[in-house]
């Protein structure tokens, strides 16, 4: 197996270890928790008396973190194993078809959020010139949904490090 | 070796906790700052409870770890729910710095305790 490898640098151990997949989990749960509260933080602050704008948080604002947090559900939601059972014959009715199409509409519902939070930004804050204050309700809501985005890549990559231990162990 | 003196000296960084958390509100006259300990108190369920729903005897099934996996990841999220939540209070006014440094400190602690109860105590427990 190590005879097939295409890069000079080996992958280091410690990424098919069970404990780098257990922390890799942990860290996803973190990741999403920051980015939760950040646009809590942004709803929060809007409220509160340091706002001195007459910009607030409306249900806009919230719109791209719902996409994202949908996606990351969608996302993370499919068994990956399904994703290349179509080589295999004893699965029919193409399950990997389905499964790549809900993929697609997971990854579609992460990006969009992400897009839907800079033209937020852009649109509510950016160009009606608001000053740094009360721009950080926009600039909150992409850092929060950019959060999102990462902690469901590193929860993909450490559910499919588990096929790979699991994998090495069946061996 | 979890012995006498581990349980006294838990109980003690345990006590110091409570109080950093409690002075931290009763300082200030704002009791918003109480909510870390209950942050606290329930991060480590999830994993607790998805521990016992999975079935780790199960090997050839892989859908049990997709259980203990949404555990961890809620348990992540609460921890890191109890440093964000005063940083969020002290960020909107609605509490002073000191009282938001206190209750994370003070949080910090009392998961800690909670962490290094249940390890100590889990080995004796098994087999």
């Amino acid at each position: 197996m190590s005879s097939h490898r295409l890069f000079r640098f080996p992958k280091p151990a410690w990424l098919n270890n069970a404990n780098t997949r257990t922390a890799g989990v942990y860290a996803a749960g973190a990741l999403f928790s920051l980015g939760f509260y950040i646009l809590i933080d942004c709803a929060v602050w809007s409220k509160s008396a340091l706002n001195g704008s007459s910009a607030h948080i409306t249900f806009i604002d919230w719109i791209p973190g719902i996409c994202s947090a949908l996606g990351m559900l969608v996302i993370n939601s499919i068994d990956k194993s399904r994703l290349s059972a179509d080589s295999f014959s004893y699965s029919g009715n193409g399950v990997a078809w389905k499964a790549r199409l809900v993929l697609f509409l997971g990854f579609a519902l992460l990006a969009g959020g992400l897009a839907g939070s800079v033209t937020v930004l852009v649109l509510k804050y950016v160009v009606r010139e608001y000053v740094w204050p009360t721009l950080w309700m926009g600039v909150g809501n992409v850092v929060a949904n950019g959060l999102v985005m990462l902690s469901s890549a590193v929860l993909w990559v450490a559910q499919n490090m588990e096929d790979e231990y699991t994998y090495n162990l069946a061996l | 070796m979890a012995g006498l003196k581990t349980i006294i000296a838990l109980s003690f960084v345990l006590a110091i906790g409570f109080l950093l958390v409690i002075l931290s509100s009763a300082l200030f006259k704002n009791y918003l700052t109480l909510l870390v300990v209950a942050t606290y108190v329930i991060a480590p369920l999830p994993n607790w409870i998805c521990g016992r729903a999975a079935n780790p005897d199960d090997f050839m099934e892989s859908s049990g770890s997709g259980v203990i996996d949404f555990g961890r990841f809620l348990t992540g999220f609460f921890v890191v729910m109890g440093i964000a939540l005063p940083t969020l209070l002290w960020h909107a006014a609605a509490i002073q710095g000191g009282a938001a440094a206190m209750s994370i400190v003070g949080g910090l602690l009392i998961y800690g305790t909670i962490i290094s109860f249940t390890l100590f105590f889990q080995e004796e427990q098994e087999f």
